[in-house]
């Protein structure tokens, strides 16, 4: 890596209790990069996230940008988009005051969002391809056009890295064609994007970089060697083998 | 034209029917909150709880209103306090809690020898209300409302999505703690109006109707406070001609507002309404 990394995780651990959720997690990732994070069910996948975005206590250390955080205000620089159904989509809420939140990290509590932040927002629609949208209620969406939104929000947030908890997941064929373009687009345009994803066929094709993780960092590099036959078995066990045949 | 206007020919109805209106805003703009972040199980265990402070405060002949607003306050201390152990949930609490609080109350006014009756407090007596509890639910329902306007967007992103809400700043205990805070006002000024009993009902009939029909937040609580203000007069002017007990029947029209709503919204909420766009 030439440049700098936008995250570094050095020995990230996280315990609950006396049991180990994860440990160990290593790993840097500069500007622009596009990574799957894959591992089974129960993986830590989402805990590392949570844990790198300062949600759940942990050990180690999360450097974003060179800063070390301490807490959630030294990681503004981070979105986190959670798992869909963790969200009640009958809020009453229209895509452009979502995306509009994004901007709350450069205001006070009391402020009002301002012209430029609504056109912040209105140019984040337009970069997830959701544009003129913004009067829309979110039970009108589709999964992938909801996944959409919320990175939108993101990049009004002016987030260098968006972590997606099982962005792709519910999400038709040609929809998450388009989060993948959508996905790119951003990534070619200095965004870093984290993904954790089952689907291991679109991981090889379509992402430059493969973060196994299954209590710990099991692999890390190229989606070819992450998706070996012998890297799988590390990470999924005997079965990792069909699931990427799946 | 008499029946409409005869209820305002009296005084302590033209008072009744300001402090009416007070709870009928103040009550749908917090409520909005209640509904939204599924919390009616602590605003009606708020709202019961407070008949401690009530029963105290009127033993030691103090004003029954800082005794309610005592024991709101308290009840939101231990709510917080408690709440920090997994092995119970949050409702178990707040159930626990309320029902504790509210026995204390009957137990203290059941030994009061002052002629007070158990049902003043849990249905108000609206009638009753002096100039002196309007001013001060006048100036306790404008520092709520002021609160919820200047804390909006903030409640709207702790509500919707606390993680998120908390990575860009967003303090979002502090806000649940306000909100709190909020719901003992509440239940502070509706005391005299509708009484503890019924304090639960302008708090989240009006926001749920509302709710019904709304397609953001601002709608909801314009909507909200229409109902509000709509069924504690209409509720009010209702009870004077029937004889009934005002805070009850303010209850029963919102309750029919209610019904009438969901059944003309019906057809809107079937599932062919929610297409995507693709």
């Amino acid at each position: 890596m030439s440049t700098p990394p936008v995250l570094e995780v050095s020995d990230l651990g996280v315990h609950y209790g006396q049991r180990h959720a994860l440990h160990g997690v290593s790993f840097a990732i500069g500007k622009g990069e596009l990574i799957a994070v894959i591992g089974p069910n129960g993986a830590g996948k989402s805990t590392m996230f949570k844990a790198i975005c300062g949600l759940v206590n942990h050990d180690g250390v999360v450097e974003v940008n060179g800063v070390h955080c301490h807490d959630h205000t030294d990681r503004m620089d981070l979105a986190y988009i959670p798992q869909r159904n963790d969200s009640d989509l009958n809020f009453p809420i229209t895509v452009g005051e979502l995306v509009l939140a994004g901007r709350r990290r450069f205001h006070r509590w009391y402020a009002r969002p301002t012209s430029a932040d609504r056109a912040a927002a209105a140019e984040a629609l337009d970069r997830v391809r959701l544009g003129g949208t913004e009067h829309r209620a979110l039970t009108e969406f589709s999964g992938g056009q909801l996944q959409r939104a919320y990175v939108a929000r993101a990049l009004a947030q002016e987030a260098s890295v968006v972590l997606l908890d099982e962005a792709l997941s519910g999400v038709d064929q040609p929809g998450t064609l388009e989060l993948i373009e959508v996905f790119e687009g951003l990534a070619a345009q200095g965004t870093t994007l984290l993904v954790a994803t089952h689907d291991l066929a679109l991981a090889r094709r379509r992402f430059n970089r493969c973060l196994a993780v299954n209590g710990t960092l099991r692999a890390d590099g190229a989606p070819a060697a992450v998706l070996s036959a012998e890297a799988l078995d590390a990470t999924f066990g005997s079965g990792g083998r069909s699931a990427l045949a799946d | 034209m008499h029946w409409l206007t005869d209820p305002f020919h009296a005084e302590f109805m033209q008072r009744a029917f300001i402090a009416a209106i007070i709870i009928g805003v103040v009550a749908p703009v917090v409520g909005t909150w209640v509904v939204l972040r599924r919390m009616a199980n602590l605003g009606d265990a708020m709202s019961h709880g407070t008949l401690a402070g009530v029963g105290i405060a009127y033993a030691a002949g103090v004003n029954v209103l800082v005794g309610a607003m005592g024991a709101g306050l308290i009840i939101a201390v231990l709510l917080l306090l408690f709440s920090s152990n997994r092995r119970l949930g949050q409702e178990t609490v707040i159930t626990v809690l309320g029902t504790a609080f509210f026995a204390l109350g009957v137990v203290v006014i059941s030994r009061l020898d002052t002629g007070v009756e158990l049902s003043h407090f849990l249905f108000g007596r609206v009638l009753t209300v002096q100039w002196s509890d309007i001013w001060l639910n006048l100036g306790l329902g404008t520092a709520a409302v002021l609160v919820v306007a200047a804390l909006f967007g903030d409640l709207r992103l702790a509500t919707f999505d606390h993680v998120q809400a908390e990575q860009v700043g967003v303090r979002v205990e502090l806000v649940q703690s306000v909100l709190v805070l909020l719901l003992a006002i509440v239940v502070v000024i509706s005391l005299r109006t509708v009484g503890t009993v019924m304090t639960i009902t302008l708090l989240v009939t009006p926001p749920a109707t509302a709710r019904l029909l709304a397609r953001n937040l601002r709608q909801m609580t314009m909507w909200g406070v229409a109902f509000g203000v709509g069924e504690a007069v209409v509720g009010l002017m209702l009870s004077y001609h029937l004889s009934s007990a005002p805070g009850a029947t303010i209850g029963l029209v919102a309750a029919a507002a209610f019904a009438v709503v969901f059944g003309v919204t019906l057809p809107r909420r079937m599932p062919h309404h929610h297409r995507p766009l693709d």
